[in-house]
């Protein structure tokens, strides 16, 4: 027999006194917990949050590093990088170099974390292998990956001079030189995916894959059909933080055109690349500022579409 | 006598008392000296040595100085100085070029030079021409410290000999013609020895500095000075188009150079290459790294008989920082480490050139001849400047950015259309950035 509500007997009022010193008491334990927070708090507003919000302030001012007067412009920063040609190409070879390094990277590393998942004697070298280049310094890899991509002493050109491919000149060629960095790309991040993906994969309970089994489900339709459906938070994790870390790609530009001998600066023109160069040698703080902002603003899209669509197929 | 003075008088105790206090002024004194610590940074890192050996010299004759020294890549330190003074953790000295001084000198972040030293740069030790460089509005900033170009041209005198050249080209054409005879491939076509080095690929203004050296021979500039003392491009004519198509011809006509194979300072030092244009450092770079190269450096040659020989100049300043809380003995240090002793010592230990011109070059050049085209070039060159601009630097890397993508590009081989219409887009970003920064006229 159910209870109405009205049926319920109401809850005996405390006594006035005793009332308010509970609130009181609790009032107080908030009071010590916020104020115990404030010293991180304050350091994170100042730390993340205020450079953010400066950063935009700064985009609405002819802001120069080095000048007396900074007047206000409102938008004509962002109506500027409209008529850009750099900000123009940044943003294509950003696009282009980021879908890149996450659609390869994630297609290579999802079959790769399957295999590696059954626990293999080999399994935990490889991991480690794959996971190196994750785990080393960017700078000093840069400079290895230039050599390995010189057109005349490079070894990627001698282990294709042996399958009878002429010599590429991966840096110099404006054709080929956003590739060569999405090729480094591709290999510094497939170890983090991998790991990521392997983690989820052995996180589905061996019973689903059992009963699959029993159904008479063959390897790929288990994996189509069972692993990758289970593994979509995962999937959704790896392509955002993906598409995050790729659109901020700059060491690897930075590094990869700076002698007569590396890549042509227009040809792997990214944003960030563009936003330091405006604001660091340029000293166009404002205009940099407005770009960072217009960066923020396509990354956050590009992450609200992504969980949109995930979204959306998990409804479906 | 005890406690007497020789003089008989009690030694009382406002005696000592004075005393006491003028011990402590004195003792004071070597205690004040040891504190003056200078900072000195520069955009050089091959000069570092040079400033310590400086610094050392100085600290036999001055005990209480000491120096901390940092130096880092051109570009980067440029960013870094820039990031510092106008938040006044700048050094104390620092050598920088005019593109970035003019920027602190229009927002008084740099002091006239004082009375003293304005006085002793107008004494002589540097010709008129490199004291009016470093005078804006009737001020003189910094010392002139070292010359970052004067540009000339490298050449292997035993790839020449063996080519059947008997010297280095006095024209371009010439030039290209030599070039064509030094330049080498393998079996497979692949060039393994560039006739001439180009800067064709990288970042930033250096490839828009090359650019100019073969833009200024064919009688054309970067930015030209209007009467209105504005500024607008000056290569947005058949000048700029000649040097667009020696580049791209150069590398995809005549096969003299290529993208591809070793560049710039290095390729000259291995052999890589026959002809190089480059500044007198790369003199040291040979001394390091194949000292037994057979090499000559003329000046880079005329774009055509009847045409001058141009060199480029660009005097680097070093200069005491306006935040300096100890400007006398930085002043005092500078003075010292543009002396002519140190302006010998500069170009020996790094092959960078001193600008003073009462410096006796005879011991340098009896044991490296190559520095004679820097140190006294021939009368019949004609000079042309860095235009001391706020906005050069980004004038430059823009055009640069432009430029390497121009060399390669096979609609512009044989292609005069093409080629205006390229250099045309150019001058037109040219002018952009005059007219951002409010500089540009007609």
């Amino acid at each position: 027999m159910s209870v109405s509500t009205l049926d319920r007997p109401l809850p005996r009022p405390l006594p006035q006194g005793e009332g308010r010193r509970k609130i009181r008491r609790h009032l107080r334990l908030w009071l010590w917990c916020y104020a115990m927070l404030l010293p991180v708090l304050a350091i994170y507003a100042f730390v993340r949050i205020w450079p953010i919000a400066r950063t935009v302030m700064l985009s609405f001012y002819n802001w120069r590093l080095i000048a007396r007067v900074r007047p206000f412009v409102g938008l004509a920063n962002y109506e500027r990088m409209f008529s850009d040609a750099n900000f123009q190409i940044a943003i294509w070879n950003t696009t282009v170099y980021s879908l890149s390094i996450v659609l390869i990277s994630t297609i290579i590393a999802l079959p790769l974390a399957v295999v590696l998942a059954r626990r293999g004697r080999m399994s935990a070298v490889y991991q480690t292998i794959y996971f190196l280049p994750v785990i080393t310094p960017l700078v000093p890899m840069c400079i290895a990956w230039k050599w390995i991509y010189d057109y005349n002493y490079g070894i990627l050109n001698y282990i294709l001079s042996l399958v009878g491919i002429p010599p590429i000149a991966w840096l110099t060629d404006a054709h080929m030189a956003l590739w060569a960095l999405v090729i480094m790309g591709v290999w510094k991040v497939l170890g983090f995916n991998l790991v990521i993906f392997l983690v989820g994969i052995r996180n589905i309970p061996a019973s689903y894959l059992e009963a699959a089994s029993l159904d008479g489900a063959n390897e790929l339709q288990k994996f189509w059909r069972v692993t990758l459906p289970l593994l979509r938070p995962i999937l959704l994790y790896v392509l955002v933080t993906a598409t995050i870390n790729a659109y901020n790609v700059f060491t690897q530009v930075y590094v990869m055109t700076l002698g007569s001998q590396d890549a042509p600066g227009q040809a792997v023109r990214v944003l960030v690349y563009d936003i330091y160069q405006n604001a660091f040698q340029y000293f166009r703080m404002g205009y940099a500022s407005a770009e960072a902002v217009a960066l923020t603003f396509i990354v956050l899209g590009l992450t609200l579409i992504q969980f949109r669509a995930f979204r959306e197929r998990e409804a479906g | 006598m005890t406690g007497r003075s020789p003089s008989g008088r009690a030694l009382g105790r406002r005696d000592a008392l004075a005393l006491g206090g003028a011990a402590a002024a004195v003792a004071a004194i070597p205690t004040a000296r040891a504190d003056t610590h200078l900072t000195v940074w520069t955009g050089y890192p091959e000069i570092q040595p040079m400033y310590q050996a400086v610094a050392a010299e100085y600290a036999k004759s001055h005990p209480g100085v000491t120096f901390d020294f940092f130096s880092t890549t051109l570009r980067e330190f440029e960013q870094k100085l820039s990031a510092a003074v106008p938040t006044g953790t700048g050094p104390d000295v620092y050598d920088i070029g005019t593109n970035i001084s003019v920027n602190f000198i229009d927002n008084s972040l740099l002091d006239p030079n004082p009375p003293e030293i304005d006085a002793y740069m107008k004494s002589g030790p540097w010709d008129k021409f490199t004291v009016d460089f470093f005078t804006t509005d009737g001020k003189t900033y910094g010392l002139p410290f070292l010359e970052g170009s004067r540009a000339s041209m490298y050449w292997n005198k035993t790839y020449f000999k063996e080519a059947g050249l008997s010297g280095p080209p006095a024209t371009f054409p010439e030039l290209i013609e030599d070039a064509k005879k030094l330049v080498k491939f393998d079996s497979q076509g692949r060039m393994t020895r560039s006739g001439i080095s180009l800067r064709l690929s990288g970042q930033g203004s250096g490839i828009g500095e090359k650019f100019r050296y073969i833009l200024e021979a064919a009688g054309g500039s970067a930015i030209e000075r209007t009467p209105s003392g504005k500024w607008h491009n000056g290569y947005d004519n058949q000048a700029g188009r000649d040097a667009l198509t020696f580049y791209v011809d150069a590398v995809q006509t005549w096969h003299i150079d290529d993208p591809k194979v070793l560049h710039d300072a290095d390729a000259f030092a291995t052999g890589a290459t026959a002809m190089l244009f480059r500044e007198s450092w790369v003199i040291g770079e040979i001394q390091s790294k194949n000292p037994n190269l057979d090499y000559g450096v003329a000046p880079i040659p005329a774009w055509k008989a009847g045409m001058p020989r141009m060199m480029m100049l660009q005097p680097e300043g070093v200069y005491v920082s306006g935040q300096s809380s100890n400007k006398a003995v930085a002043w005092d240090f500078v003075k010292f480490l543009t002396n002519p002793e140190n302006g010998l010592r500069l170009t020996e230990m790094t092959g960078w050139l001193s600008p003073r011109q009462d410096i006796d070059w005879k011991p340098l050049l009896a044991k490296t001849p190559q520095f004679k085209t820097f140190v006294s070039p021939p009368a019949d060159i004609k000079y042309y400047v860095e235009p001391v601009l706020t906005a050069w630097d980004e004038i430059e890397t823009r055009l640069a950015d432009r430029l390497t993508a121009a060399y390669v590009d096979p609609s512009l081989k044989g292609n005069p259309k093409n080629i205006a219409a390229a250099i045309h887009s150019m001058a037109q970003q040219t002018d952009q950035v005059l007219k951002d920064a409010n500089l540009y006229g007609t």
